[in-house]
């Protein structure tokens, strides 16, 4: 088994352990092995959505029928959702976890994530919404973490998965 | 026809299907015609998401029937959901979408091309056949029961061609919820009646 298999099962072994039903995504090339792996596990659903904002609405639907479920998606994804963030799972107090491509970090080769690389954290950080890193697979256990983070705080929580984690 | 018609028409064919209702008028007309503090809930700050909220909700409990009610205002925004609500095909979810071609819960805003877009054809056009459209009160309650017929394989999704709120419409009142308390109702009711778990505590 190749790294990047590896890894993709051991992420989907933690949403198992979550007792999430339900991926919602967007795809981003660093996670599309995930994703596969998603498609094979009929432990979980996996919903490709059309648009980001799709995948939070799902996600607090969900919540609100006793549903796990997660929000996979890129970082510039990440970035189109702060409106539905923000209306929905702030003001409802609905907990999400969300997990995310750390793009335009040192390592991305890609030159249009810059702008992904200059403020995706800094506007994280201005939306108090927190957010965890991921760069080694002894890790992936925040995964978990920040699940049951979220649920406590009914609050989203973001894990943020670096290159060096998935490629 | 008009709109707190159409919405009191519907509220009496209510039995115990969970509502879902968008920003904007359809919340305000949904509280006018139920005063429903607990089976419903009032997404008021998400347009374009409410049948998206309410397909996770229906794939949560999928022998719960939903509503879900968005304006087309909140609808041009993501029409793609529908790609989603076909791909999903659920049946326990009927999506109403409440055509009054305009921005209305924005005084009556204009809605970009609203003389021309055809809501059922590009239903239809993202494979969804179960698609209903009524224009007048009189078709909505002829047509009503296939609309919730329970015996269906798919996904419904209802267009509903109504008349912008008038001047003294708008100023009915907004469902009064802090959106938590909100939740809290909504999610009770859902944890009694559909045995589930939500919030990981019984009270």
């Amino acid at each position: 088994m190749g790294k990047q298999e590896d890894v993709a099962r051991r992420i989907v072994e933690e949403f198992v352990r979550c007792d999430v039903k339900l991926i919602a995504s967007l795809p981003d090339n660093w996670i599309a092995e995930l994703i596969s792996e998603l498609d094979r596990d009929d432990r979980v659903r996996h919903v490709p959505v059309n648009r980001e904002e799709s995948a939070i609405g799902l996600c607090a639907g969900a919540y609100m029928g006793g549903m796990g479920s997660v929000a996979l998606m890129g970082a510039s994804g990440l970035m189109t959702v702060l409106y539905a963030i923000t209306k929905i799972n702030y003001s409802y107090e609905i907990p999400l976890l969300l997990v995310t491509t750390l793009r335009g970090a040192p390592g991305d080769h890609h030159k249009h994530h810059i702008s992904n690389g200059l403020y995706l954290q800094p506007v994280l950080n201005a939306i108090s919404l927190p957010y965890m890193i991921i760069n080694e697979p002894e890790d992936l256990g925040t995964i978990t973490r920040a699940y049951h983070h979220s649920r406590t705080f009914s609050r989203p929580t973001v894990v943020a998965l670096t290159r060096d984690l998935l490629k | 026809m008009k709109y707190l018609d159409c919405f009191r028409f519907i509220a009496s064919r209510r039995n115990n299907e969970l509502v879902i209702t968008s920003a904007g008028n359809s919340g305000q007309a949904w509280w006018e015609a139920t005063r429903d503090t607990e089976a419903s809930f009032y997404l008021d700050a998400s347009m374009s998401l409410s049948t998206m909220f309410g397909s996770g909700l229906a794939l949560a409990l999928p022998h719960q029937k939903i509503w879900a009610f968005m304006g087309d205002g909140a609808f041009c925004m993501n029409p793609g959901m529908l790609m989603v609500e076909r791909q999903l095909d659920l049946p326990n979810l009927v999506h109403f979408l409440v055509s009054n071609r305009g921005y209305g819960a924005t005084s009556n805003a204009d809605l970009p091309n609203a003389a021309h877009n055809d809501y059922s054809a590009l239903a239809r056009s993202m494979g969804l056949t179960r698609v209903f459209e009524f224009g007048e009160l009189s078709e909505l309650q002829t047509g009503f029961a296939q609309v919730v017929d329970p015996n269906v394989s798919g996904h419904t999704f209802v267009v509903l061609e109504v008349e912008p709120f008038s001047a003294a419409d708008q100023k009915l009142e907004q469902p009064p919820f802090d959106a938590p308390e909100l939740k809290y109702r909504f999610g009770r009711y859902v944890e009694r009646t559909a045995g589930c778990n939500i919030f990981g505590y019984k009270l």
